[in-house]
């Protein structure tokens, strides 16, 4: 049988991001959302306390925390809000090619500097011209001398307009798809980098997002990671860690649309009693409750796979895409029992629905996370 | 300088308090007993003047129930060099002169030129163990300072706001402290931190060992025997007003006639 | 039976402080017929005579400086003077200065000991009972203090005041010579004291007037003060008034900040987080005004007003001065 028990460890680190979540980001959650203000402060100071570089070993300055910490840390950095959740683990993605591709001089090369202050990163895959085809991406490698030149755009850039690192992917020769891809280390202040303007975005607003084009950016080839052919490779693998921690950010939205339904429940009154006491509203409560354990055991599970060195495709795209469906059914749901004052944006519960839809479309739409979830399930029968 | 701060585990501050089935005390079950409130503040004013003077160090003491442990820990994690967990009775006790006098006990083993403490405890509020513990020391001791700073190697500053108004005291080394200070933001342990914490080592002063030392003195001579919580408030009288004027007027009526608190 | 309770005794000006009439209350009623009441103070004949109109029948009387006056000092010449008195119980006023000496001389008389107490009662020959609040109000415990000896801090305002009864006390003067050579290099500097007009301190106060974020800027704070006194109230605040720095941290009343029980308490702009709620709860009648209809601090107070605290307060300040018949600002 499984243990379901956290270690003390576990159990401190959860309550840290606990802590910080509900005294730092909380209080300021309505107005960046409403406002779309950058909470740079905020960042600061999850960074101070190791939140940010979470995947990153020590011994490059990071926090080096197994899946399941991830995981728990996101799921309470998320309670209080999803969008600054976002941009706080957007490290986590951007530096995970450079873990997995880097050699041990690339990654003291570039993790230590980066993690010892704070900094930024962001994981430059999606294009404007398709985001989940992502073997069929656009944006060129030239070979020049020593190194190559990149040029293209990316768009949906977590932190873009902050980023002092980017880790981008270019094809070599579109017409190898995957196999022509490589990945590139591009510091922040290299010629030739254009940031786009900060999108405004339905939720996710304390976050900030961009376009990134590259126009003639030259790198040496000592800032490839892997060879050649395995930018498709380790964008892939990327996404095979960093997956699972956005199942936990969408289970910490659902968990806080939970709580907010369930006090609400118990002060509204109609019909002379609390709207708790009405079984229409309890059978909503159950089914909130159902989706939101549902979503955290199956997150649990695959990080679980992940630091035990399983296979964990199959698990973290389940996990991924039940957890973000979860979170927007129950986000939903939250507004309906709040009824008209759900609707307005003086109570919390429309901005968690707004932040939970973004959840089935990044890190891999829930249409390709599906996708990979049959492809792994029909393996197994053919 | 070598600094104690004394800490003890105290509910969170959202737990939902409730007796226990006897009714004598509150129950601890279900509650998640943090570092907070004073003692969080004593440890963080332990951690600035051990960053301002060269050479010092930071104790964290906590003596009480097996939680305590976890309350070092925090400590460590923030930043304290050693904990000691002085084990209290295991039929548990609440007598704030006992603890005093188990805390003084092992002090009495330690080096400790200040001892830093809240002024109180966040739950039962005593306000007493700094002024024993610096009785049976020998040493004296200041509560409800505020702006405490070290005036070279062997005294301190540091003010106290009375009824009368603001004193300012200097007070020579060693002595005992109670912070009535708050810093709104104590640091918070870095995430590395708190997992060295987990493997740190924490010298534990068993009861027997106290209780040997304390003889007659062993036995609390302070015994909770019921613990009440009010009626919950029920919410609100609502006053609906049209204009601000009419809101003062039903208000000032209700404070004066209905709650007759008005002065 | 026939106990004997010792008052420490502190005088401000000549006089007897509130918190000392009220423990000299309690004090006759614990006394009852049988017993007596005793004082000891540390401000020398000056003191006497405040005492006198207060029909003690001893007084131990010590001649300490307030430069000198640390709690070891106290606490030994107060132990002293309970030895002498053969006193069973110590009453202290819920003072900082009281507070701060009842550990040690519960340690140096070997007695047990409590503080913040709002209620008292011997109940056996070696037993007294206590009732007092704890974890900010949000409860209260009953403890029973056992052994010959017991010192008892009370809680301000939670007894009604001694009234003056005529009469000579016998006179006992207290050897300083008890007073620990260690307590000789502690020294008092200077004192501040509270500003004439500045009203009431947040601890002292019967009535406490805080804001909070919704007073919107530093700017508007003068009406929480005007509205404090208009009332002889003191004026606290949020922690997010004083994390914005409107205010000095020494107003804040909450969890980090201080707690306080008055008899009214007014919060306005304030949501009710409840790390402000465990600092006032315990206020007997709170009042609360916000915008905002489901701020939890409408879940803890008595009378709610939803509305602009900025159009609220100055009608409020000039209701409340109509009423006392305080001329209009």
């Amino acid at each position: 049988m499984p243990d379901f028990s956290l270690t003390p460890e576990q159990e401190s680190l959860r309550d840290a991001a606990r802590k910080f979540a509900r005294a730092e980001m909380a209080p300021k959650a309505a107005e960046c959302d409403k406002t779309a203000r950058f909470p740079e402060e905020i960042y600061r100071k999850a960074w101070e306390l190791g939140l940010m570089n979470l995947n990153v070993p020590t011994e490059y300055g990071g926090s080096g925390l197994g899946a399941l910490e991830q995981c728990l840390i996101v799921e309470e950095l998320a309670y209080a809000c999803g969008g600054m959740t976002t941009s706080i683990i957007a490290n986590c993605l951007a530096l995970e090619p450079i873990l997995l591709g880097g050699t041990a001089e690339q990654k003291s090369r570039w993790l230590t500097p980066f993690c010892a202050e704070y900094h930024l990163a962001s994981f430059c895959l999606t294009e404007p011209g398709g985001g989940s085809d992502a073997a069929g991406l656009q944006t060129r490698a030239r070979k020049d001398g020593d190194g190559y030149v990149l040029s293209g755009e990316k768009c949906f850039i977590t932190n873009g307009p902050h980023a002092s690192l980017f880790t981008v992917f270019a094809t070599l020769d579109p017409s190898l798809r995957s196999k022509g891809i490589a990945a590139f280390i591009v510091p922040g202040d290299a010629p030739g980098i254009v940031r786009g303007k900060d999108e405004d975005k339905m939720g996710h607003r304390a976050s900030s997002t961009s376009t990134i084009r590259f126009e003639g950016v030259r790198i040496p080839s000592t800032q490839r990671l892997g060879s050649e052919q395995d930018g498709f490779s380790i964008a892939m693998r990327t996404l095979d860690q960093t997956r699972t921690p956005i199942g936990a950010l969408a289970t910490g939205i659902a968990q806080a649309a939970l709580d907010h339904s369930a006090r609400y429940s118990l002060e509204r009154k109609s019909f002379g009693k609390a709207i708790a006491e009405h079984q229409a509203i309890q059978i909503k409560l159950a089914n909130m409750a159902q989706a939101v354990h549902a979503a955290r055991l199956l997150t649990w599970h695959a990080a679980w796979s992940i630091d035990h060195g399983h296979p964990s495709t199959l698990e973290s795209s389940i996990a991924k895409c039940f957890a973000s469906d979860a979170a927007l059914r129950v986000a939903d749901e939250a507004i309906q029992i709040f009824g008209g004052y759900g609707y307005m944006r003086d109570y919390p519960v429309e901005k968690l629905m707004r932040d939970a839809k973004l959840t089935q479309i990044y890190e891999g739409s829930n249409e390709i996370q599906r996708i990979v979830t049959a492809r792994e399930l029909l393996r197994q029968y053919g | 300088m070598e600094i104690v701060v004394l800490i003890k585990p105290i509910p969170e501050a959202e737990s939902r308090l409730r007796a226990t089935p006897d009714g004598r005390g509150p129950e601890p079950e279900g509650i998640k007993f943090v570092l907070a409130g004073y003692d969080e503040s004593a440890v963080e004013q332990a951690l600035l003047l051990k960053e301002s003077l060269p050479g010092s160090s930071v104790h964290a003491v906590s003596f009480g129930p097996a939680r305590c442990e976890e309350t070092l820990r925090a400590a460590i994690a923030l930043g304290a060099d050693r904990a000691t967990w002085v084990e209290g009775p295991p039929e548990g006790s609440d007598d704030p002169v006992l603890a005093a006098r188990a805390l003084a006990a092992t002090l009495q083993t330690v080096p400790h030129d200040l001892v830093l403490g809240g002024k109180q405890a966040g739950d039962d509020e005593e306000g007493i163990v700094p002024g024993a513990i610096a009785e049976l020391l020998g040493i004296p001791s200041f509560g409800y300072v505020t702006d405490l700073r070290s005036s070279g190697p062997s005294g301190l500053t540091f003010l106290r706001p009375t009824e009368a108004g603001v004193e300012q005291w200097e007070a020579p080394l060693p002595c005992v402290v109670g912070l009535q200070q708050a810093w709104n933001d104590p640091r918070s342990a870095k995430l590395p931190n708190i997992l060295k914490s987990r493997k740190a080592p924490i010298l534990k002063v068993d009861w027997p060992t106290t209780s040997t030392a304390l003889a007659l003195e062993a036995k609390p001579r302070s015994i909770g025997e019921k613990f009440e919580l009010p009626a919950p408030r029920t919410g609100a009288k609502m006053i609906e007003f049209k204009t601000p004027e009419e809101a003062a007027e039903k208000l000032v009526r209700l404070l004066r006639e209905e709650a007759k608190v008005f002065p | 039976m026939t106990p004997t309770v010792l008052v420490l005794a502190e005088t401000s000006g000549g006089l007897l402080t509130g918190p000392t009439k009220e423990a000299i209350g309690v004090a006759r009623t614990l006394a009852g017929s049988d017993g007596s009441v005793a004082a000891v103070t540390m401000g020398g004949p000056s003191a006497l005579e405040a005492l006198a109109s207060f029909g003690l029948k001893e007084v131990w009387m010590a001649d300490v400086p307030p430069e000198a006056a640390t709690s070891g000092a106290v606490a030994a010449l107060a132990a002293h003077a309970a030895d002498e008195s053969r006193a069973a119980l110590v009453l202290l006023g819920g003072t900082t200065f009281g507070r701060d000496v009842t550990g040690r001389l519960a340690v140096r008389w070997g007695a047990a000991a409590a503080t913040g107490v709002t209620e008292v009662a011997i109940t056996g020959p070696e037993e007294v009972h206590v009732r007092r609040p704890v974890y900010g109000g949000r409860a209260t415990e009953s403890r029973r203090l056992v052994g010959p000896r017991t010192v008892i801090a009370l809680r301000p305002h939670a007894f009604a005041e001694a009234a003056a009864s005529a009469g000579t006390p016998t006179v006992h003067a207290l050897d300083r010579s008890v007073i620990p050579v260690t307590e000789g290099a502690a020294r008092r500097r200077s004192l501040a004291p509270a500003e004439p007009g500045s009203g009431p301190s947040l601890s002292d106060a019967t009535i406490v007037v805080s804001g909070g974020r919704g007073m919107r800027a530093a700017e508007n704070f003068h009406l929480i003060e005007e509205l404090a006194q208009s009332l002889g109230a003191a004026v606290g605040a949020s922690r997010a008034v004083t994390d914005a720095g409107w205010r000095p941290t020494s107003f804040q009343v909450g969890q980090t900040g201080r707690a306080v029980s008055p008899q009214l308490y007014i919060a306005v702009g304030i949501s009710g987080a409840i790390q402000h709620v465990v600092g006032m709860v315990s206020s007997r009648t709170i009042v609360a005004i916000n915008t905002d209809p489901s701020a939890p601090i409408f879940k803890v107070a008595d009378y709610g007003l939803v509305g602009d605290a900025l159009t609220i307060l100055p009608a409020l300040t000039r209701e409340v001065r109509k009423v006392r018949g305080l001329p209009a600002n």
